[in-house]
């Protein structure tokens, strides 16, 4: 367990390392809310997810949809670590002709497997995959990274409605809770808590956890994925995270990750300034020195 | 032809057809099963109804993530909840990716909303969706077209959008009309004077108004375009060219329908002159189906008057 954790903290470690080569490369995009989810994105492809970047489009693959899709460079970085494409393309980050958009486009980048960044879909998107799953009585499971912002869009809710209606445990809803959004804390800007309560409202069983724990994160997706690809008709609960009961029958879940925006960059961290801000030369070299790993060739 | 026969019961037959044949067709709902005359669908294939209750939204970005799994989702409600409501879900998440989407959307022009007045009649769905690129749009004419463009959609790759009446829809074509989907469809030939391109409900008033100018000695050509988008922009030129004079008429909003998708092919290729018959931009109200398109623009006589008015422009510099 141990050596798994360090290297998925390597391994995030690089995913920003990455992020900050694209953005200061591209001279635009989004650093800070890549920061906040690097672990949970890391956790993700190099440890949960069933998928075969030899062949993007195999059918019966895990799908991953980074609802927050202004955060792509974490996702392209994890996709280009990964395998799918060459880490040097994240250079071409918001250029002309690149296959890596200003925000996430299934059709033009390998392993991107929804289209986002008009904020609060990705549930409903999900919701659809999970449900085409199960008819097709396949065990792939979607995963679903929403932040917290963009929790103030109605349709969130409406999909949230949906999942437990339709019993959906082939999913897992994931929240990027980093407490800010572009104009402020999410609570000044939109009155976004009681937040648990709200998911559990809506009939959620929900997990809260250490965005940036790797040991937490692993244990917790680990156990929810191992929950979904059982048929969800069993009944056969265990807990998520320790010291809580298990969800019930059919119960969706959600994981709140408590999270830091800018994670990992010390001036970046709690500085919202950093949801859309190009490091000066300065501030590059800084986190190039911080964030240890390979560049981008 | 006071004969009326349910767009919506044609529709749900030409799904009942192609569900047989493909399990991976399903219907979306937001709470519009009634609406949609599905209860015998969903008797039939009770898992292949995907209910999300009122929330269009939702249910147009559900019906994305079930196209990605490999499904073909008709999601269908009223029109202008599935093209004002659900627009940017339909733009970002079924248009751009190209998804294997059908869009159903009833109550189309202020026939189709008739007595439930504005909230219910939906004359801007057209023009909305022309503008959002890799989406087909059907506006069948019929209860029988309408299940053929069921049929139809499930073979066009990508986002197709259909569009029907009431469920009080008076019938166009007796028998198994053809119905090829991006092809103009010309209806009669009787003489150049004066092309009247239309579609939907105000077909039967076009063949009205063919008759009444040529008692008066003018020869009428009749085309039907159900396919606004793509449109057969070649057909259309062709018949433009050939009239030098053309009416179109539609029960949708003046701006941004046919009438101006007709306009856009003769402004590039066939410089004639053309009236738009349809709403005038204005908000309709209440009232029976007929009463309503006499109303508000759309008459026998104002089909009449704009032919003849446009017949007189011919020649002239416009």
């Amino acid at each position: 367990m141990i050596e798994r954790i360090q290297r998925l903290t390597t391994i995030a470690t690089q995913l920003r390392r990455d992020v900050v080569n694209a953005v200061y490369a591209a001279k635009d995009g989004h650093p800070g809310p890549c920061m906040s989810a690097a672990d949970l994105v890391a956790a993700l492809y190099f440890d949960i997810l069933h998928v075969n970047p030899e062949n993007p489009d195999w059918m019966d693959r895990d799908r991953f949809i980074l609802s927050k899709g202004h955060a792509c460079p974490i996702l392209y970085a994890a996709l280009a670590r990964r395998g799918y494409f060459p880490p040097a393309e994240l250079k071409s980050l918001r250029t002309l002709d690149s296959r890596l958009q200003g925000h996430p486009v299934m059709k033009k980048t390998p392993g991107v497997d929804a289209n986002s960044g008009s904020l609060g879909h990705g549930l409903s998107q999900g919701c659809g995959l999970a449900l085409a799953a199960r008819r097709r009585g396949v065990d792939s499971l979607t995963f679903v990274l929403t932040g917290d912002g963009e929790l103030e869009e109605g349709i969130v809710w409406e999909a949230a409605m949906s999942v437990a209606k339709f019993k959906l445990t082939n999913i897992v809803a994931i929240v990027d809770n980093n407490g800010m959004q572009s104009g402020g804390t999410v609570n000044a800007v939109g009155g976004l808590y009681p937040l648990r309560e709200k998911w559990e409202a809506f009939g959620w069983y929900v997990a809260e956890l250490d965005g940036h724990d790797m040991g937490q994160i692993i244990t917790a997706l680990e156990k929810a994925a191992i929950r979904g690809r059982a048929s969800s008709e069993i009944g056969v609960e265990m807990p998520i995270i320790p010291r809580q009961p298990p969800p019930g029958p059919g119960q969706p879940i959600v994981i709140i990750a408590h999270t830091i925006k800018g994670k990992g960059v010390p001036y970046m961290e709690g500085d919202n300034s950093w949801h859309k801000r190009v490091p000066t030369d300065a501030e590059y070299q800084l986190a190039m020195s911080l964030l240890k790993g390979l560049d981008l060739e | 032809m006071n004969k009326q026969e349910s767009t919506r019961v044609g529709f749900m037959q030409g799904l009942d057809a192609v569900a047989e044949k493909d399990d991976r067709i399903l219907l979306v709902s937001a709470d519009s099963l009634k609406a949609m005359r599905a209860d015998l669908f969903a008797a039939k294939y009770p898992g292949r109804v995907i209910e999300v209750g009122i929330a269009e939204q939702n249910a147009a970005a559900t019906a994305a993530g079930l196209a990605i799994g490999g499904m073909i989702p008709y999601f269908a409600t009223y029109a202008g909840f599935i093209t004002m409501r659900a627009c940017e879900q339909i733009r970002t998440f079924i248009a751009y990716p190209e998804l294997n989407v059908k869009l159903v959307g009833i109550n189309g022009g202020i026939a189709g909303g008739e007595r439930e007045g504005v909230t219910h009649q939906f004359f801007e769905d057209i023009g909305i969706l022309r503008t959002i690129p890799n989406v087909t749009i059907l506006v069948p004419a019929d209860a029988g077209q309408a299940r053929q463009a069921a049929i139809a959609a499930a073979s066009i790759p990508g986002p197709v959008y259909i569009r029907l009446g009431s469920g009080r829809d008076p019938v166009v074509f007796e028998g198994n009309t053809p119905f090829n989907p991006g092809k103009i469809h010309i209806l009669q030939q009787k003489g150049r004077d004066i092309a009247l391109f239309g579609n939907g409900i105000l077909l039967p008033r076009l063949l009205a108004a063919a008759e009444v100018l040529g008692t008066r000695g003018l020869g009428v050509t009749v085309v039907e375009v159900h396919t606004v988008k793509p449109l057969d922009a070649e057909g259309v030129a062709l018949v433009l060219n050939e009239c030098g004079a053309a009416v179109a008429a539609e029960d949708h909003n003046i701006i941004g329908g046919l009438g101006s998708a007709i306009m856009e092919v003769a402004g590039e290729n066939a410089p004639v002159p053309i009236a738009r018959i349809g709403l005038r931009d204005r908000f309709p109200g209440s009232g029976p189906p007929d009463a309503l398109l006499d109303r508000y623009g759309m008459g026998l006589r104002d089909i009449v008057d704009a032919a003849v008015a446009t017949i007189g422009r011919k020649g002239r510099r416009a």
